[in-house]
């Protein structure tokens, strides 16, 4: 599904961020992306939504060469990755109803369409009855099931999250990755969860690429 | 108060939009367009009335022409009169021939001579006036000829001050013209500039939107939607504004008509009636300020999406 070769990225005629990464993910699995703060971690993510394109090397996403991507292309071939944010980037004027039915709206899908769906969706994740709070009155761990909420509603293959636990306390963000881990069981999303909270590694036994100073030091 | 007629005008329907509806820049924005509406819809409104006026006048004045009769030693001025009047009768296209008497051609030299005069010891010009039947078929080269038999007499059709006229009133249309383009420029720059700035501050929502797979045109649509509801608000509030001006404006012209004085202005500049077609025009105002608003802000959008992304 995800396919790294050589990969480097440097902003402008800056230093490499990222060096020589070559790994691949499979469909249906979860990774732990962790590392020190200034390893690459965002960098690499940037990469994998596929809002930036490497310097060098080579990224294969869905079978195809990302660098030979048109603009339209590249735009369907995002649809199918969500992102979760460590700092939820929900839209303040939205209520949580109407942030998690953006990425269908942005499809094209009527209310009528996606209501219940987004209903469903809500109340899976324990938001049923703050569908129409606004996020400036939802908690943290309530503002970050709405943003994952968000990033699934349209069914992407693969889900990135951002340290969606940075923002948390550490039951709450036990309870996050089980959430995280659910939506890979269940709908065998591929998910790519970027932390550096060492005890969630420990507790959850998931592959873990470690990032140290922009070269993957470990892929197991 | 602004919030409840805000809340009467046309809103976006549908789902919440996804660009925030009220904010200081959009507050401003609707300030800036009612102001411009209400400037264009005043500036061809006036437009209107002064065409309106000109035309008005010229149709009154070119049915009419003027026969002069100079007084001439040897010449008696009754019986020149009398075939000046009987010549004009006689030529195709026209409907009537009147000699002025002499109390109306003193109440003619009034304004320049004073009142109370007595002036029948002086020979004054005396006049006939004719009135066309129809302007276009009158022969008026053929009285004219036949005039030169009449000694003293000239004819005067008004051509020379209606074209003074006509020329008066095409400027002040073409300036008016001017001045509309000029406030449609200034309307396309301040929404280019508030376009750019809603985007920088709505930068939050453009990634978010980017993030989630959006593309350029979905942004620059609810964009674009976001500023057609400001474009009509604002074009609606501002034609309004300037219905209210020409009301408040042919009120006071009414009231000021009543005297003589008014009646002079109202026979120089009409009665401030816009009529339908006026009517019309100035309502066109608040589409063409949404359509302007909606299109200049799609294309900033679309600009600044590809600069910026």
């Amino acid at each position: 599904m995800i396919e790294f070769s050589n990969v480097g990225l440097r902003y402008g005629n800056g230093p490499e961020i990222l060096r020589d990464l070559t790994f691949s993910v499979e469909p249906g699995s979860f990774h732990f992306l962790t590392g020190p703060s200034g390893a690459g971690k965002t960098s690499l993510l940037r990469l994998l939504l596929l809002s930036l394109k490497p310097s060098r090397g080579r990224v294969t996403m869905f079978g195809e060469d990302v660098n030979n991507l048109s603009h339209d292309r590249l735009l369907q071939m995002r649809r199918h990755i969500g992102i979760v944010f460590q700092e939820f980037r929900l839209l303040d004027h939205l209520t949580t109803f109407e942030n998690v039915a953006l990425p269908l709206r942005v499809l094209g899908q009527p209310e009528s369409e996606y209501r219940p769906n987004v209903t469903e969706l809500l109340e899976w994740v324990g938001l049923g009855e703050r569908m129409n709070a606004l996020p400036s009155l939802l908690s943290g761990g309530e503002k970050q099931r709405a943003a994952i909420a968000r990033a699934v509603i349209a069914r992407p293959k693969i889900l990135l999250a951002d340290e969606p636990t940075g923002n948390v306390d550490p039951d709450l963000s036990s309870r996050l990755v089980h959430l995280f881990a659910e939506l890979n069981r269940t709908l065998g999303m591929t998910i790519i969860l970027a932390t550096h909270e060492l005890p969630l590694l420990d507790k959850f036994n998931y592959p873990r690429m470690l990032l140290s100073k922009g070269e993957l030091v470990i892929h197991d | 108060m602004i919030e409840r007629i805000l809340g009467l005008l046309p809103a976006r329907k549908g789902a919440a939009p996804i660009v925030p509806e009220r904010s200081v820049a959009g507050r401003t924005l609707l300030l800036l367009i009612t102001i411009m509406s209400f400037l264009s819809a005043v500036t061809l409104g006036g437009v209107v009335l002064v065409q309106k006026s000109a035309i008005a006048w010229s149709a009154d004045v070119g049915r009419e022409v003027t026969i002069q009769i100079r007084p001439v030693e040897g010449e008696v001025m009754d019986s020149n009169l009398r075939t000046a009047v009987s010549l004009a009768q006689s030529t195709a296209g026209v409907a009537s021939a009147r000699a002025l008497t002499i109390e109306e051609s003193q109440q003619l030299l009034e304004p320049w001579l004073g009142a109370g005069l007595d002036l029948t010891a002086i020979e004054i010009p005396r006049l006939v006036v004719v009135q066309l039947a129809d302007p276009a078929e009158a022969d008026i080269d053929g009285l004219e000829r036949n005039l030169a038999a009449v000694k003293g007499a000239s004819l005067d059709t008004h051509a020379a001050w209606r074209q003074q006229l006509n020329t008066m009133a095409g400027t002040i249309v073409v300036s008016g013209l001017l001045v509309l383009i000029l406030i449609g420029a200034a309307t396309v720059l301040a929404i280019v500039f508030a376009t750019r700035g809603a985007m920088a501050t709505n930068r939050e929502i453009v990634d978010v939107l980017h993030y989630i797979g959006a593309s350029n045109r979905f942004i620059a649509g609810e964009f674009q939607g976001r500023f057609l509801s400001i474009g009509l608000q604002g074009g609606l509030l501002g034609t309004i504004a300037a219905m209210l001006f020409f009301t408040l404006i042919g009120t006071a012209a009414g009231n000021m008509l009543s005297s003589e004085a008014g009646a002079q202005v109202g026979i120089l500049f009409g009665r401030f009636a816009l009529g339908v077609d006026g009517i019309v025009g100035i309502l066109a105002v608040v589409p063409v300020i949404a359509a302007l608003t909606a299109i200049t802000s799609r294309v900033t959008v679309r600009r600044f999406l590809n600069e910026t992304s």
